[in-house]
């Protein structure tokens, strides 16, 4: 589709560039520094930005080529388009670090759990359309992700409260292991339970698109992807601000931080275990609802994409923190969507091999720090 | 039947010492595998499913063995086992259908193939640790699917790539029905899990171990961590990529939807239910989860018709030993063993009493 001449080999050139430099200043110049691990981290961490910043403004260069008159329209077209997957993405990977935080673990079933809560939503728009007609489609939608989302909250706190608890493997393996069950349990249960006719979910609305300027260029937003994108925003701030001043929060970090001295302190490590697992539940099966109509139905593979993409995210962001994943979250769609253009269909191939270049770099992470290890 | 005569006991110590023998029980593990063929020679109707069911099995337990020596002696957690199965059958069959090579260059290559996959994610290993490796290889996974995907003129993209079910062996086509290619994979199994117990009760096997257990102490008494993480990743690719070669030599077909994470979550569910550490605990653990569903439950119309019923046992498999018997289901086994063995001790002894009297 485009004419990509030149592009690869210009990245491989920028990327060789990059390395040489680098080892080239290691050898000569570290030495000067007190602090070498700060000035070694902080040099990666330019030439990472440096790499980054390079590779969108040679996908720029290249629409510029094929499209001369419109390219930054479309360009910011592009990632425009993206508000809904980003959304999405955020809300999901917010999840899996959570609970990695509080139960050091990753959590497999993330999706699936999320995917329940979709059904369940589906299931009560269904019911909604046969009795309560004046309902609006926004209204319906909005009370069916709230009826998902509680589920899969309850459905959290009785995947950890019951089943983790009790396990007697408690080693992360083996509740990874347990999460990775209740992914077959969930994908085999699931078409049981609901059946097998499809469920659709509406868009949020079907209004016209918003439109607006952005750096004098107009753009148009879907209303949909413009509602995602708010109750993003909100559910994250809530979130955010709760880890940060109250309570729940602090033992949240607390325990993150060390499970066995936090339950020492007093902090009730059951509780925010659970309540983890709940709110990533609850924040997954929101992005869910918000990501069918997309697939028009909700089917038990929705969310395994996402599921994929949002490791990504918690890897290349790092685990460690809250706020580095959500730079990825809003990377790695971008990326996706833009490399489309460039080269069509391996797009998530390429993505998945620039973060595995990243973090054979950066093993922690973009914004992870590295733990010194005792022995 | 009690043995007084010198010839009857010489006769019954060496008996035992062939059924002591380290490797009897692998040989009747591939007997009982093999049965179902047999049974077929001899004019018994056997349903093609069910020989099918153990022939997939028996290429998932070569799989699984591999998986077992980086999970269970090495420690190291990979998901990208599906993506190395998947490059097999598909060297397999574009080398046969494109190339026309034969069957033992195919294997020469993928096992040089799978040399330099395993040494790029060995080398990975080294920097990335713990669940960062299991979701970097789960990427790495992801990508080869892409490739599958989307390199349409080696894989045929998502329609899959099909062989009509011929193999060569030198120059000449060589038409080699699926029976042959059964029996075949019964005895390269059987030499896989000799190979697996040499390897694991060698040196090698012993320093792995000890890097499971602690890379510190491992490093401390001159274990190699780079040589072991490397030559653990490089047999467990190797197994893999020979398993897809075989996968693809039995079903003809690859497609894929098969190498998705589904796969490598499947046979890594196998390993932890029967037992990381013993290849009876894996043998064991791959009937559960492929063979009890590929070879029973697909008999019955009911979970024919439902095949939700059977992916949803597995994973509740999945959840309860993990939840109450965390070595896998071969330790249940020896456990209710010896304990049989010890209450039929019990009742022998009771029974002598009342034979003969207590001594007393």
């Amino acid at each position: 589709m485009f004419d990509t001449t030149g592009f690869w080999k210009d990245i491989f050139i920028f990327i060789l560039v990059l390395v040489v430099v680098y080892t080239l200043l290691k050898i000569f110049v570290l030495k000067y520094f007190k602090n070498k691990d700060r000035a070694k981290s902080i040099g990666l961490n330019i030439a990472l930005v440096i790499g980054i910043v390079y590779l969108f403004f040679r996908i720029f260069k290249v629409i510029d080529d094929n499209f001369p008159d419109f390219s930054t329209m479309f360009m910011m077209t592009n990632i425009v388009n993206q508000a809904l997957q980003v959304s999405v993405l955020a809300l999901a990977t917010t999840g899996i670090v959570l609970i990695f935080k509080t139960s050091a673990t990753t959590n497999f079933a993330q999706g699936m759990i999320a995917t329940f809560g979709a059904f369940v939503a589906a299931k009560l728009i269904q019911y909604f359309t046969l009795n309560y007609t004046d309902l609006t489609v926004t209204n319906m939608v909005f009370l069916a992700m709230i009826g998902g989302a509680i589920t899969a909250f309850l459905f959290g706190i009785f995947v950890d409260a019951v089943i983790i608890r009790n396990s007697k493997d408690k080693t992360p393996i083996g509740k990874q292991m347990i999460t990775m069950g209740l992914v077959l349990v969930l994908a085999g249960a699931m078409p049981l339970i609901f059946g097998k006719i499809l469920l659709p979910i509406p868009k949020m609305s079907y209004e016209p698109n918003i439109a607006f300027k952005l750096f004098g260029i107009d753009l148009f937003i879907t209303v949909h992807a413009y509602y995602a994108l708010i109750i993003t925003v909100v559910l994250l701030v809530v979130l955010f601000s709760m880890l940060r001043f109250t309570k729940w929060g602090l033992g949240v970090r607390a325990t993150a931080s060390n499970e066995l001295v936090a339950g020492m302190m007093g902090v009730n490590t059951k509780i925010i275990t659970s309540m983890s697992w709940a709110i990533a539940g609850l924040l997954g099966a929101v992005a869910a609802v918000m990501l069918t109509p997309n697939a028009t139905n909700v089917t038990v593979a929705l969310m395994t994409p996402t599921q994929v993409n949002a490791f990504m995210a918690a890897i290349l962001g790092s685990f460690s923190s809250f706020l580095g994943p959500l730079v990825a979250t809003v990377l790695i769609p971008v990326l996706t969507g833009l490399l489309s253009l460039i080269v069509p269909l391996w797009q998530n191939a390429v993505v998945y091999l620039f973060i595995l270049a990243i973090v054979l770099v950066k093993p922690m992470g973009l914004f992870g720090k590295k733990i010194a290890k005792k022995v | 039947m009690i043995c007084r005569t010198e010839v009857c006991k010489d006769r019954k110590a060496r008996i035992k010492q062939i059924t002591n023998h380290p490797y009897f029980g692998f040989f009747i593990i591939t007997f009982l595998m093999l049965i179902v063929q047999l049974l077929r020679a001899a004019g018994v109707p056997v349903s093609n499913t069910l020989v099918r069911a153990f022939g997939i099995t028996m290429i998932y337990i070569i799989v699984a063995l591999g998986f077992s020596i980086l999970l269970g002696y090495a420690g190291l957690a990979s998901l990208g086992t599906a993506g190395f199965v998947g490059i097999g059958t598909y060297i397999l069959g574009y080398f046969t259908k494109n190339l026309e090579a034969s069957v033992f260059i195919v294997i020469l290559v993928s096992i040089v193939g799978a040399i330099v996959i395993g040494l790029i994610v060995g080398f990975i290993s080294l920097r990335i640790e713990g669940m960062y490796l299991a979701i970097i290889t789960l990427g790495l996974s992801e990508i080869l699917n892409e490739v599958f995907k989307n390199a349409v003129s080696i894989t045929n993209g998502t329609n899959g790539l099909g062989l009509d079910s011929q193999l060569i062996l030198f120059k000449n086509l060589i038409f080699i029905d699926h029976n042959t290619i059964f029996i075949v994979t019964a005895i390269i199994m059987f030499f896989m899990m000799i190979l697996t117990l040499n390897l694991i009760k060698s040196p090698t096997g012993r320093a792995l171990l000890a890097m499971r257990n602690s890379t510190s102490a491992a490093q401390a008494m001159g274990v190699s961590i780079l040589k072991y993480r490397l030559m653990a990743f490089i047999v467990s690719t190797v197994y893999a990529m020979l398993g897809g070669v075989i996968y693809m030599s039995y079903i003809s077909f690859s497609i894929p939807t098969t190498w998705s994470l589904a796969f490598s979550l499947n046979i890594l569910a196998a390993v932890i239910v029967g037992g990381s550490q013993s290849i009876y605990g894996i043998v064991l653990g791959t009937f559960m989860i492929f063979g009890l569903n590929l070879g029973v439950f697909q008999q019955f119309d009911f979970f024919k018709n439902n095949p939700a019923i059977s992916v949803m046992f597995n994973g509740l498999l999945i959840i309860l030993v993990i939840m109450f018997y965390p070595g896998g289901l071969i330790r249940l086994v020896t456990t209710t063993y010896y304990k049989l063995k010890k209450a039929l001790a019990k009742l022998k002894t009771k029974w002598r009493e009342y034979r003969y009297g207590s001594d007393n």
